[in-house]
């Protein structure tokens, strides 16, 4: 029951996407300071860890850059004529980039424990599966049945 | 608890999602996707929704260190960027309703106004929570000890800015170029 208590309450950083690596992945961390170790390890933990269970402002400035430089790119790929069949798999590509970005760091799945993730991504699992074959089930509907 | 309402919401939008997908191209009158989207506007629309999540990052974690003054003005951010989002939205329905599109005209007005709709009105919401959110980091209500109301309140925010992802991707940037069925001309000439 206590160990249950602690999984459901408790930071242990034994999160689903494990990047970046930082001192958040402890249980209950401390912060220690940029000191000792390499110098980028310093300045990348630093960065990312707050002295919280969660990430620092800078970590989640550095995340709103990256959407909003991903939200350009897709404006930017719209005006490429030259793409052809490409362009709806990179977009898409790009839409899952900034939904894990956003899921992962904005509602710190990633400092969270597995379990949140696992309760989230069912859901999507289930719903792609259950509207995937909707889709299917529609554009074959003028078909003649099989059996 | 807030994961659960989430995880269900999922299955609502992906349901709407779904059937958007279903019904694309099969409208037989226009105004069609191509003819009315408006990429540029509503990519602006979509940046604000996405710094109002960076917003609402900065608001919970200036909460957590005790920083009510900085805590209370990224709220606030967030209240105003939901606000201006909706702003476009309102924008956006009239014109195409100047354009001749309303939910009754065709397959894809009813499936785009219901979906965006429903995503607006999540938005409504989540703007009034926020304003409350807002005014309890001003009055000191919200403190460290109950950051947890806000980040139950931002787990919210956050899911209506990643179902506004999916939606921006397959309503305006995927079916921008979906035209008249062939063999039927164009509805607007501009």
């Amino acid at each position: 029951m206590a160990n249950l208590w602690q999984k459901l309450t408790h930071h242990d950083g034994n999160g689903w996407w494990n990047l970046p690596h930082n001192k958040s992945n402890e249980l209950n961390p401390e912060y220690e300071g940029p000191i000792g170790g390499a110098w980028f390890g310093n300045l990348w933990r630093t960065l990312t860890y707050g002295g919280v269970s969660h990430a620092s402002a800078g970590f989640y400035w550095l995340v709103g850059f990256v959407l909003a430089i991903i939200t350009l790119l897709e404006l930017w790929l719209f005006t490429v004529e030259t793409l052809g069949g490409w362009f709806i798999p990179i977009l898409l590509l790009l839409s899952v980039g900034k939904f894990i970005g956003v899921v992962a760091y904005f509602m710190h799945l990633r400092f969270d424990h597995r379990m949140f993730t696992w309760f989230f991504a069912s859901a999507m699992i289930v719903g792609i599966l259950i509207f995937s074959l909707l889709l299917f089930l529609a554009e074959n509907a003028h078909q003649k049945p099989l059996f | 608890m807030m994961w659960a309402f989430l995880a269900s919401d999922v299955m609502f939008f992906g349901a709407f999602i779904a059937t958007y997908l279903v019904y694309r191209g099969k409208s037989l009158v226009g105004p069609y996707p191509s003819e009315i989207l408006d990429i540029p506007l509503t990519s602006v629309s979509t940046f604000v929704l996405l710094v109002s999540s960076l917003a609402m990052v900065l608001g919970l974690h200036y909460v957590k260190e005790g920083q009510k003054n900085k805590a209370t003005l990224w709220i606030l951010a967030v209240v105003i960027l939901g606000a201006i989002f909706m702003g476009f939205q309102f924008y956006e329905f009239r014109e195409f309703a100047h354009e001749g599109l309303t939910p009754r005209t065709n397959i894809f007005g009813t499936t785009f106004f219901i979906l965006t709709g429903i995503h607006g009105a999540h938005v409504t919401i989540g703007v009034f929570w926020m304003a409350f959110m807002a005014y309890s980091s001003h009055t000191g209500a919200l403190r460290q000890d109950n950051a947890l109301d806000l980040e139950i309140a931002g787990l919210y925010w956050h899911f209506v800015d990643i179902v506004w992802i999916v939606i921006f991707t397959v309503i305006y940037l995927i079916s921008f170029s979906d035209g008249p069925p062939p063999g039927v001309g164009p509805t607007i000439v501009h």
